[in-house]
């Protein structure tokens, strides 16, 4: 084994110089939003702190010998999970979710612990020994890592982060090689689902639908029976999960399809940070002189609506820029996924990938109104320790695979 | 890996697919956003963050026809408050010190309920100072009570004129809803007199100042540090035709009495002195005027809000005669030698007319200058009820003038129309229109007809529209605009009008029936009159220009109840004239004159 000792070889820059820069429009933005704020004033230092500490984790997760990896898996994703229990047992509620730790004047979400752990545990899982995606028992087993987390984030609730937590699941099984039939099984209940949100009678045709693949794909009454359980159980199960959605969450659903008919409801976040963005223009309206963001119209900005502070202050250049640094830190990690020869690295990049890409999406999204209103953070922008450790964590685990792509198990 | 349905390079190809799929939707989105549509987001956020506070503009000031302040303008505090801000507990002590009644402050909340909390109302103007005082020593106990300076009408200015001045008030909801361009909440509207009829060009325009709010409504500072701020213009001032020392004599000679004076000057139709008494202070409406207020006045029984000089209908009486004189005379059935006799009154069929004396052998002059019945009797049966209609009509009778205040009366001048729709075509005798030859029987005018009726006799029959405002001036530039007044001529000959001119001399510089006003200084000419009265005791009224050559001013003057004209109306318009020329009168004492 030859290793290049150059230092782009070992240290992939492309990944590393966008995401520094990313961190630092942050902070300006978090400085920016905070800074007629005297409560919020201290969150622009914590975030230093945070960036620190998160440079730290990101050396460390750069510097861990191949091997030791898969050692922690198992306990990682066991304390992840511990965590989630925990959490909602002695947890803070903070805006209706009881997603919290409070230590100190810090506070802690595992959820976001849990991401690093559930991308972990599924790459894991996915590569050992003869593992067959498209064996009934191995994707159910596989699907079952992902939702044991997404289960207790929907108990906090946390509709948001749940949605991240299938996404990143359904991708990793995706590039694990699964058959036409396996990505009927998985997004089938979605389908229904979805069907159900319009009533009775699309749920009923859904259901036939479901059946009529089935036929088609002409599987054993075994298998075709369990898909049908699970597509029908799917349409009560959603039932359920919006019945344990917080009045708050079910207005954010219906403030996406109309945020205009609410305007001081919770659709109002997402129309004034539209509002600052748009007024923001070509050049922005300057550090510092975004009126929609110097007179505080976008309550709690330097956490999820900190790409409306970039977007006012920065205008359409700022905006574009952060963008395209994003754009390049995701075509590099799906190009370090096609490099890496060891499939359970492989996994772990895409499921940092889909993390990261699944955040931007929703985050930016919501701010431009072309996704619903759904509180996540935007990766190395927004205010926040655990999120932004968990990010450097993963990233300088992804870096870690790049320096050791060669590397064969 | 199983890669048996999707190799490894699809996979990447879908998600680079979905990766750059998005990133271009966002770009398109953001070029969409901050480039297409900057303008309308960047107007939204100027909106949010950008509020106007409005300064109100000084209305225009009145001036009197000399340039003296008839109404000025002072500036007041005014106590508001903010209901987002207010707590109900405050009530009790704002109500202590401002000494209004308990549950003054909930009403005028309640009454703007409807409107943005977060928009102050005020609660009373012009406090006393003592007010500010205590206020500024607990501003910070007082949160959403504040003050500010504005201007306010000031009445100190020693005319009281409340019935032509008329006074502005905030804009009731009703008007508001009518007239939303133009007006906002809060600001004044005149609302009667003058100050309604130019209350376009009195009003000014309202300074905007700019300020930047965060989303609490709490001011942060400046927008754009104030360029695009304009500051309140004051309205137009108005130079009225009255003359100050006039219109003061009027009053101070209605102090005690009810009724009216108009004065006009002859040739140009405008208002010198205009007086309605009973009347009320306008001081009282400036303020934030209790409902209290405002029920006392409506229900006085001697109405202080009933303009009389332009709404009160009385009966002419002898003044009246003049019309039959000059009918006469225009239709050639009289002339200065033309003579009748009178024995004491006018057998008319079955029923007597009584005039006062016996006058014997009487001419026109004459019977002006002594007031004869028996004379107008004859002559207006010759006449008849049209021909003596057209000419009453020809003076102005009848209908509105058209004065520049809104509240008019027309009156009434009987027509052969008149009476057959009132009575019936056979309900109705000759006799009644013997009657309306010396003013009397269904004949109902107001003291400003009769005021411009003295004018055409004053001036031969040319006159202009009666009217107050002379010019106005440009606040800004100081530019003057002057008014012109709307001329007329009845089409009298002008000797007709001299031979009853004369007629009138004679009653007060001859053997007339208003000697006790005679001074060669003032030369003033006129008639008495008296109004028949059927509540009461009969109203005086006097009719006259002066001087006789070259006239300066025509009046009316009506006094409730007074009695005879010459002992109550004709010094009042003496007194008026005497003011007007500026001509000091010596102490006359009072004769009482035989009178009709």
């Amino acid at each position: 084994m030859k290793i290049n000792y150059k230092l782009q070889d070992r240290f992939d820059l492309a990944v590393f110089i966008p995401m520094l820069l990313l961190i630092c429009f942050g902070l300006l933005a978090i400085y920016s939003s905070t800074l007629n704020l005297p409560n919020a004033r201290g969150d622009f230092y914590k975030q230093i702190v945070f960036v620190i500490v998160s440079a730290v984790l990101f050396l460390a997760a750069y510097s861990l010998p191949h091997q030791t990896i898969k050692m922690i898996v198992i306990p990682f994703y066991s304390m992840s999970l511990f965590f989630l229990v925990a959490v909602l047992a002695i947890g803070k509620t903070i805006y209706g979710a009881k997603s919290w730790f409070g230590i100190g004047g810090f506070g802690f979400q595992p959820s976001e612990l849990a991401k690093a752990g559930t991308i972990l545990m599924l790459a894991y899982w996915l590569t050992y020994k003869n593992r067959d995606i498209n064996n009934m028992k191995d994707l159910t087993v596989a699907l079952g890592i992902g939702f044991i987390p997404i289960f207790l984030i929907l108990l906090e609730p946390d509709m948001g982060t749940a949605i991240v937590f299938a996404l990143i699941t359904l991708v990793m099984v995706f590039w694990s090689g699964i058959s036409l039939f396996g990505i009927f099984v998985v997004l089938s209940p979605g389908f229904v689902i979805f069907s159900s949100v319009f009533g009775t009678i699309p749920l009923i045709g859904s259901l036939l639908l479901v059946i009529a693949a089935l036929f088609f794909f002409k599987r054993d009454l075994f298998n075709s029976v369990t898909v049908f359980v699970i597509n029908l159980s799917s349409g009560f199960f959603f039932d359920f999960v919006f019945k344990i959605l917080k009045p708050h969450q079910q207005k954010r659903i219906e403030s996406f399809l109309d945020p205009l008919a609410d305007p001081l409801g919770s659709g109002y976040n997402a129309l004034q940070a539209k509002v600052a963005i748009g007024s923001g223009g070509l050049y922005g309206k300057g550090f510092l002189h975004g009126n929609q963001t110097q007179l505080r119209f976008i309550p709690k900005q330097w956490t999820d609506f900190i790409y409306s502070v970039i977007g006012e202050e920065f205008g359409f250049l700022g905006s574009v820029t952060v963008v395209i640094l994003f754009a390049i830190i995701f075509i590099r990690l799906l190009n370090i996924a096609s490099l890496a020869k060891d499939k359970f690295s492989v996994l772990i990049v895409v499921g940092v990938l889909t993390l990261l890409f699944s955040h931007f999406a929703l985050n930016i999204g919501m701010d431009l109104g072309i996704t619903p209103v759904i509180g996540l953070p935007l990766p190395f922008l927004s205010y926040g320790g655990s999120s932004l450790m968990v990010n450097m964590l993963l990233m300088g685990l992804v870096l870690n695979i790049y320096r050791n792509r060669k590397l064969h198990t | 890996m199983n890669d048996n349905i999707f190799g490894s390079l699809a996979r990447k190809r879908i998600l680079s697919f979905i990766i750059i799929g998005f990133v271009a939707l966002t770009i398109a989105q953001l070029f969409n956003m901050q480039i297409v549509n900057a303008p309308t987001y960047a107007e939204r956020s100027d909106d949010n963050s950008v509020k106007p506070i409005y300064e109100t503009a000084p209305r225009g000031i009145l001036f009197d026809r000399n340039n003296e302040v008839l109404v000025g303008n002072k500036p007041s505090f005014t106590l508001r408050i903010t209901p987002s801000e207010y707590k109900d507990t405050l009530t009790p002590y704002i109500e202590t010190i401002l000494g209004v009644d308990s549950g003054y402050v909930r009403r005028i909340l309640k009454a703007n309920a409807t409107y943005s909390k977060y928009i102050p109302r005020r609660i009373a103007k012009d406090v006393d100072f003592k007010v500010i005082a205590w206020y500024e020593e607990n501003a910070s106990k007082l949160p959403g009570v504040d003050y500010v300076m504005e201007t306010q009408r000031d009445y100190s200015f020693g005319v009281m004129g409340a019935h032509m001045f008329g006074y502005a008030r905030e804009i009731p909801m009703s008007i508001l809803q009518k007239r939303k361009n133009e007006y906002s909440m809060g600001d004044e509207i005149g609302f009667a007199g003058l100050e309604k009829t130019y209350e376009d060009i009195l009003r000014g325009k309202k300074g905007i100042h700019y300020v930047l709010v965060d989303s609490r409504q709490k001011t942060i500072g400046r927008y754009k540090s104030g360029e695009e701020d304009f500051s309140a213009v004051k309205g137009y001032d108005l130079i009225l035709s009255i003359d100050k020392p006039a219109q003061k004599a009027a009053e101070e000679a209605f102090k005690e009495r009810r009724g009216a004076v108009v004065a006009i000057e002859p040739a140009t139709g405008e208002i010198i002195a205009f007086t309605s008494s009973p009347q009320y202070d306008l001081a009282d409406f400036a303020k934030v005027t209790s409902y209290e207020n405002y029920r006392l006045l409506r229900d006085n029984p001697d109405k202080p809000m009933l303009n009389r000089a332009t709404t009160g209908y009385y009966s002419p009486g002898s003044t009246f005669k003049m019309i039959s004189a000059i009918a006469g005379l225009e239709e050639g059935l009289i002339d200065e030698t033309s003579r009748t006799s009178c024995s004491g009154g006018f057998q008319f069929g079955d029923r007597f007319f009584k005039c006062l004396h016996v006058h014997g052998s009487i001419d026109v002059e004459t019977s002006i200058e002594k007031s004869c019945n028996t004379f107008y009797y004859s002559l207006v049966n010759k006449l008849g009820l049209e021909t003596w209609s057209k000419y009453a009509k020809k003076f102005g009778f009848g209908r509105k003038s058209g004065l520049d205040l809104g509240e008019e009366g027309g009156g009434t001048v009987p027509s052969t129309q008149y009476y057959n729709n009132r009575y019936g075509k056979r309900g109705w005798t000759k006799g009644f229109v013997i009657s309306l030859g010396i003013g009397q029987g269904e004949l109902s005018v107001t003291p400003l007809q009769i005021a411009q009726y003295a004018a055409l006799f004053a001036n031969y029959g040319k006159s202009a529209k009666p009217h107050f405002l002379k010019a106005y001036v440009d606040s800004k530039t100081k530019q003057r605009t002057d008014v012109k007044p709307q001329y007329y001529d009845i089409g009298i000959s002008r000797h007709s009008f001299e031979i009853v001119r004369h007629a009138m001399w004679r009653v007060v510089n001859g053997a007339g029936t208003a000697g006790n006003i005679r001074n060669p200084e003032l030369d003033i000419s006129g008639k008495t009159g008296t109004a028949q009265n059927t509540n009461g005791k009969d109203h005086a009224i006097f009719v006259g220009f002066a001087p006789y050559d070259n006239p300066k001013i025509a009046i009316a003057v009506i006094v409730e109840n007074a009695g005879f004209g010459s002992v109550a109306a004709a010094p009042i318009a003496r007194d008026v004239i005497a003011a007007y020329l500026r001509k000091s009168l010596p102490n006359q004492p009072l004769t009482i004159a035989e009178d009709h």
